[in-house]
């Protein structure tokens, strides 16, 4: 009897485990409820603050909906989102890096979008193309952007008196980089004259690439099948780098030496300029990033875009209903003035009152929005992730000096083409 | 010798006392929980090991011991195991004969013994990452703790920095390895040095034996049986090492700090190459069993009596 009793129990708690099917229909019972869904990002801070805020103001005004603003750091969001499609629990939907789109579409998980699109009547015309390509495989379109930013100069103006500059004359070529950050650079206080990103990894390789564009590279070949940066135009932007270095502008160090104050000036996203509008304990303003002379004026392109992931069709319906307000120029006009991205629509960069809150509030970001036209794209390949690391580590080897300029971008490029094999 | 019938005749004798079905129904939850989240990963690893799959489609393909193959033939990998030989040994070697020499000047009656035990154990209970975080403030360049004090008894902090310098980033990490380990060292060699008879140190002393040679005579000798045990247990879990590089270096510079955990990670969580990132956790198993099983017959069975 006592056995019994005992091999009962242990059934019953073997059946109270989650997951196992119960018999019992939870949705019939709560036909009343709201459709819940779920919203997973990486905004964090302010950015977090605000999407959070536009949350809770959907729900209030959608009763019949309510969305679960859900948080997950940058670096887990992927792997995250990956486990759990294999586990049948992925989110409702998502808003990732942009990078990432050419993976998640492959995938299989996402929902197209482009019978909604058609149904709601949005005009895709407004998105700027370059975004809207990363989305685009095929004839579907798997995602919408909902914010874009890019990468310019950023002055510490204290500093930049400290040595006798003009924060107001800010350098405007290479040349002029070069020179103000040797002057600039103080070794004996930790002070760099030009930050660069030396560790190894996406950081590396994105901010290297505007560079190589300024210097008239490419980074792949048109049809993303080869390597392109082994160039005359590659060369030219290593060789910046490692003279920045033996010039003493800039020592290796780990990123984020100008958020610290130890950074005269360093190449930084517009997203920043929110961050550091509030935290910064020093006077800083912006610049159009310097190119070389003989070179072209060009920057780096990040952002996140949204996706459906939900299976049941009613919860793709009021995801796309989100995704559909989110989107809007209105909503958007009031995110991008929150948050400091730049604008994923023509109809809010160029509307009357963004220019005017902008000229008001926070001209610094002028030059982020004056240069997003010149903003290239990462290679929408699955590869990516892979391949800007193993471009980064060959870079960070002749930034060591293990490795001359010429070595260290063939080397990077065998490795990449074997990559896109 | 134990044979089929052996087994057999006890699992008779077991069950006709009733206690066999008893222990088998209060096993259950704990076996089912370790198959399930245990034995099944583990075969389920071996299965994707031979597949390409980036964990997202529905598309496997069958590709043999080609990941293996590709592994073996990766200058990456074995980097990343010449790496993780190099932390395993470093932080094993100097925990192991760290944490004797503390143990035995804590055991010499030393005043106030629980409160060093107590100091020494909190790197143990200290969450991994949170700490790691920590010792990444401390060798901050320019104002972290470390260039502060190197600067202040005049010496110059390296360039570049400890965690971005070549030379000093992989015993950075084996320096915060080690620290997170001497306290459970300590208190396993502590209770081993207690069970030690006092006469055959008072036997030593009266036949004219120094500190030393009771030290390196009675100590070391009769303690053996329990460094081979932490050197194992050291061996096994620094091999696995992952969130103190993870969280300090990313494998930097130079990937110099690349111990194989970290590239697993990457593999399967990075790039979502499935197959590589199982087969790899396969190689790291393989050696990680091999090595025990030297250890084991090396350093002698009969003395673990632990």
């Amino acid at each position: 009897m006592k056995r019994t009793f005992f091999l009962l129990s242990i059934i019953a708690l073997l059946l109270a485990i989650p997951g196992l099917p119960s018999g019992f229909d939870v949705r019939s019972a709560l036909a009343q409820e709201p459709i819940k869904l779920t919203f997973w990002n990486y905004w964090d801070g302010k950015n977090g603050e605000t999407i959070q805020a536009l949350v809770d103001r959907y729900n209030a005004e959608h009763p019949d909906v309510e969305v679960e603003n859900v948080f997950v750091g940058w670096g887990e969001l992927l792997p995250k989102l990956q486990l759990a499609v294999v586990g049948g629990d992925a989110p409702d939907l998502a808003a990732a890096d942009m990078v990432w789109m050419p993976y998640l579409a492959n995938s299989g998980a996402l929902v197209p979008l482009n019978s909604f699109i058609e149904a709601a009547g949005v005009d895709l015309a407004d998105f700027y193309p370059a975004l809207l390509a990363v989305n685009t495989y095929g004839d579907q379109i798997y995602g919408l952007p909902v914010s874009t930013n890019n990468l310019e100069l950023f002055i510490n103006q204290d500093l930049f008196e400290a040595a006798g500059l003009d924060p107001n004359t800010p350098p405007t070529t290479w040349e002029e980089l070069a020179d103000y950050a040797a002057r600039c650079a103080n070794p004996a206080q930790g002070v760099v004259g030009m930050e660069l990103f030396t560790q190894p990894g996406e950081g590396l390789t994105w901010q290297f690439q505007v560079y190589l564009w300024q210097a008239g590279g490419e980074f792949l070949t048109d049809d993303l099948t080869q390597a392109a940066f082994n160039s005359d135009a590659g060369r030219r932007a290593l060789q910046f780098w490692l003279d920045l270095i033996d010039s003493g502008a800039y020592t290796i160090s780990d990123w984020g030496l100008f958020g610290q104050g130890q950074a005269c000036m360093v190449m930084d996203g517009s997203w920043m300029v929110g961050i550091w509008a509030d935290t910064a304990p020093f006077k800083w303003t912006t610049a159009k990033m310097p190119y070389p002379a003989d070179g072209q004026p060009a920057t780096n392109m990040g952002g996140e875009h949204i996706f459906i992931m939900a299976k049941d069709e009613a919860k793709q319906q009021a995801a796309w209903d989100f995704i559909q307000w989110f989107t809007s120029t209105e909503v958007q006009l009031e995110w991008d003035q929150a948050t400091g991205f730049m604008p994923v629509r023509d109809s809010v960069a160029t509307n009357e009152a963004y220019r005017a809150w902008l000229n008001e509030t926070e001209p610094r970001l002028l030059p982020f929005v004056e240069m997003q036209q010149y903003a290239h794209n990462r290679p929408p390949v699955e590869q990516y992730a892979e391949l800007s690391d193993v471009f980064s580590a060959m870079l960070e080897r002749a930034l060591y000096g293990q490795m001359s300029v010429e070595d260290a971008l063939s080397a990077a490029e065998a490795a990449v083409n074997s990559l896109l094999r | 010798m134990i044979t089929a019938a052996h087994v057999r005749a006890r699992w008779q004798r077991a069950n006709r006392r009733g206690d066999l079905s008893a222990a088998m129904i209060a096993l259950a939850p704990a076996v089912v929980l370790f198959a399930l989240f245990n034995v099944y990963p583990l075969f389920y690893s071996g299965y994707l090991s031979l597949m390409n799959w980036d964990g997202f489609s529905s598309h496997r393909e069958y590709v043999g011991l080609s990941n293996y193959r590709e592994l073996v033939e990766s200058p990456m990998f074995r980097n990343a195991l010449g790496v993780t030989v190099k932390y395993t040994a470093g932080v094993t070697v100097l925990g192991v004969v760290l944490s004797l020499i503390i143990a035995v000047l804590l055991n010499s009656g030393i005043r106030g013994q629980n409160l060093y035990r107590l100091i020494y154990f909190l790197p143990v209970v200290t969450s991994t990452v949170a700490a790691a975080v920590v010792w990444r403030y401390l060798m901050n360049p320019g104002n972290g703790y470390a260039d502060v004090f190197l600067r202040s008894l005049g010496i110059a902090p390296p360039s570049p920095s400890w965690l971005r310098n070549p030379t000093w980033a992989l015993r950075v990490v084996i320096l915060v390895g080690v620290w997170k380990r001497l306290g459970f060292n300590i208190v396993i060699y502590l209770a081993g040095l207690q069970n030690i008879p006092k006469d055959y140190y008072e036997a030593a002393t009266v036949d004219g034996a120094g500190a030393w040679g009771r030290f390196r005579h009675i100590t070391v000798p009769l303690i053996a049986p329990i460094t081979l045990l932490l050197v194992i247990m050291s061996v096994i879990d620094a091999f696995l090492i992952f969130d103190v590089v993870y969280v300090m270096t990313d494998g930097g510079p130079l990937g110099t700090t690349e111990v194989v955990g970290l590239l697993l990670y990457r593999q399967a969580f990075r790039y979502f190459n499935l197959g590589t990132a199982s087969a790899m956790g396969w190689v790291i198993f393989a050696i990680v069993f091999t090595a025990t099983l030297v250890q084991w017959k090396l350093f002698g069975t009969r003395e673990v009596g632990v």
